[in-house]
């Protein structure tokens, strides 16, 4: 089936001029190595390991436990219904809502930084971003636990400038988990809004400018309308990571910011209830989709305009 | 992750830049004593691990009261951290072997392919990535569990290998589109066999592409908590499975030990693709 589809879209396109020079595989299309039916085996392992898991994970949430007895929809109707579990879910894309808005506000300047006045230093900000990939969550997780602690170096700074009235453990504040997931997730947007700025033509902002417009006009009518591709991507991306991370509000924040996603580790560590915490996971899935399907739309349009 | 930032395409040569003399440019200056403190903030947390590591005091205090290389014989005296650090390393290593076996050559048969099919096999390939972790670990588990593969190193290699496929068919899909056919086509010209074009003409170039997705496939299965600890059991714990539990029992340093040693092996595996494979070749193409 899959080479039938291969040629009609082969068929299609012009053979170049080697082609014909190689009587041996049919002249048609440029040279293919590998021919389609090499993507089987991975088709079979993501079907059975990824496609089923998934499914079954949707048809768990709707026929298990409770499920059987109140009607397939009653893990979803408590989800949606019930002011805790809204409350939670709310959380979650507070968490994430607050999260992007912190990486882009803070990480923008980096990367105008990085592409407009680094020079030569740009490759040690790089390797300064990449670095945190390299380390564990946890081990950040930690650094963050062990600087906010009571008697850390962030504590006492900030009580030695009088911004805070007294020490106090900010590990285990809410504030601890934004600081964190900041840390963790402005790599991501900074990077992406770098790749899409380096592609800006300089020569529009020095028209700009040419033309009469300050600094500040000429960066928020050409520079940032340009890079809102980068923008978008960013978003989404750290969107996504945040809905789905748990271990920093697992160990950061004493507890005080329950997501979704911490739910469902608590749900299976502790309830084992199956058909809840499939449920669960699968309106995370949800959000997830949608963001996904907003990017795709977004990139689209944009695509469209260039 | 991937988005390393590719070097920047030559600017045309400026036209004389504007005002250069008349503003020495407060506002650069201003932004880049911001960029200076951004650093600070992503470095800080990492600095504090690795000094703590060295902590003579056996709690988390400072400033640190002395030095000693004592959590770091810890390590090799708690048994569980070297038994995690070994499933670790096999599970990182099993699961990105079977993902490169599986994923470059479907990248390769894609990567040529214009139909519409091929562009959906191509999404799916890349799609566990935006699954999140914690939902595919838990529709695996129940899964694996159904065919009696529960808590198994089978099970967690199966997982991994699931979420190691996007990054490696990624870079070597990326690698293989940016490559010319003519040169394939050259080696059928002159009589290869479709085994030895693979094996002397196609392999040697787009290996950097294997082994960056392969590293970055390594990387993130040997912090993959959320799907590892699905899989936990006695034998199937991996290396931040067991730094979880140990940190919510106890608050030492030999946690920031062993994420310091975890660090240094991230760097030296990639410092050596880097030497043997050459990644920024990767990211200039």
């Amino acid at each position: 089936m899959i080479t039938d589809v291969e040629m009609t879209a082969d068929a299609e396109r012009p053979a170049p001029a080697l082609a014909s020079a190689a009587p041996a595989r049919g002249g048609r299309g440029p040279y293919r190595l590998v021919r389609s039916r090499w993507t089987i085996p991975v088709l079979v392992f993501l079907g059975f390991f990824f496609v089923i898991p998934l499914g079954t994970n949707v048809w768990r949430s709707v026929a298990t436990g409770q499920a059987l007895t109140a009607g397939p929809v009653v893990f979803y109707a408590k989800l949606l219904r019930d002011a805790y579990y809204v409350g939670i879910l709310a959380e979650t894309l507070k968490v994430g809502a607050i999260a992007t808005l912190l990486c882009l506000v803070l990480g923008y300047p980096v990367a105008y930084f990085m592409v407009r006045h680094a020079g030569r230093w740009n490759a040690l900000i790089v390797f300064l971003l990449i670095a945190p990939l390299l380390t564990s969550i946890i081990m950040r997780t930690f650094g963050w636990r062990v600087l906010l602690a009571r008697k850390g170096p962030v504590t006492l700074l900030l009580h030695d400038w009088g911004l805070i009235a007294r020490p106090a453990n900010l590990a285990d504040d809410p504030v601890a988990v934004y600081v964190a997931l900041v840390h963790v997730l402005i790599p991501f947007m900074v990077l992406s809004i770098v790749a899409v700025l380096q592609q800006v033509d300089r020569r529009l902002e020095e028209s700009s400018r040419v033309l009469g417009a300050g600094p500040l006009a000429t960066f928020l009518r050409i520079t940032l309308p340009l890079s809102l591709d980068g923008v978008a991507t960013g978003c989404i991306l750290v969107f996504v990571v945040a809905n789905g991370s748990f271990l920093t509000m697992l160990l950061l924040g004493g507890g005080k910011v329950t997501t979704l996603s911490v739910l469902i580790y608590q749900q299976f560590n502790v309830a084992q209830d199956t058909g809840f915490a499939a449920a669960m996971g699968n309106l995370l899935l949800f959000v997830a989709l949608i963001c996904l399907a907003i990017q795709a739309r977004f990139l689209r349009r944009q695509g469209v305009k260039a | 992750m991937t988005r390393a930032a590719p070097v920047p395409a030559p600017v045309l040569p400026a036209p004389v830049p504007l005002r250069r003399r008349r503003r020495p440019n407060l506002a650069a200056w201003a932004l880049g004593a911001y960029v200076v403190l951004f650093l600070a903030f992503i470095v800080a947390p990492i600095a504090a691990v690795v000094l703590v590591s060295f902590s003579s005091a056996s709690f988390i205090t400072f400033p640190i009261p002395g030095y000693t290389l004592r959590w770091y014989w810890r390590i090799l005296e708690y048994r569980p951290f070297l038994e995690a650090m070994w499933v670790s390393i096999e599970v990182a290593l099993a699961s990105t072997v079977l993902a490169a076996m599986l994923g470059v050559p479907a990248a390769l048969a894609l990567a040529r392919s214009r139909s519409a099919f091929a562009a959906v096999i191509a999404n799916l390939l890349l799609a566990p990535i935006t699954v999140p972790a914690i939902v595919l670990g838990l529709a695996l588990l129940y899964f694996l569990a159904s065919l009696s593969l529960g808590l198994s190193l089978t099970a967690l290699v199966i997982a991994h290998t699931v979420a190691g496929i996007p990054y490696v068919t990624r870079t070597v899909l990326a690698v293989y589109r940016a490559l010319p056919p003519d040169l394939e086509e050259a080696s059928a010209v002159l009589g290869a066999t479709r085994w030895q074009t693979f094996r002397y003409t196609t392999l040697p170039l787009v290996r950097p592409g294997v082994f960056a997705g392969g590293l970055f496939a390594v990387l993130t299965s040997l912090d993959n908590l959320p799907l590892s600890f699905f899989f936990g059991s006695a034998t199937t714990n991996t290396l931040p499975v067991v730094m979880l539990s140990y940190m919510e029992n106890q608050f030492d340093p030999s946690i920031a030990a062993v994420s310091t040693v975890q660090m240094l092996i991230a760097i030296v595996a990639l410092v050596v693709t880097d030497r043997v494979y050459g990644i920024e070749k990767l990211t200039a193409a």
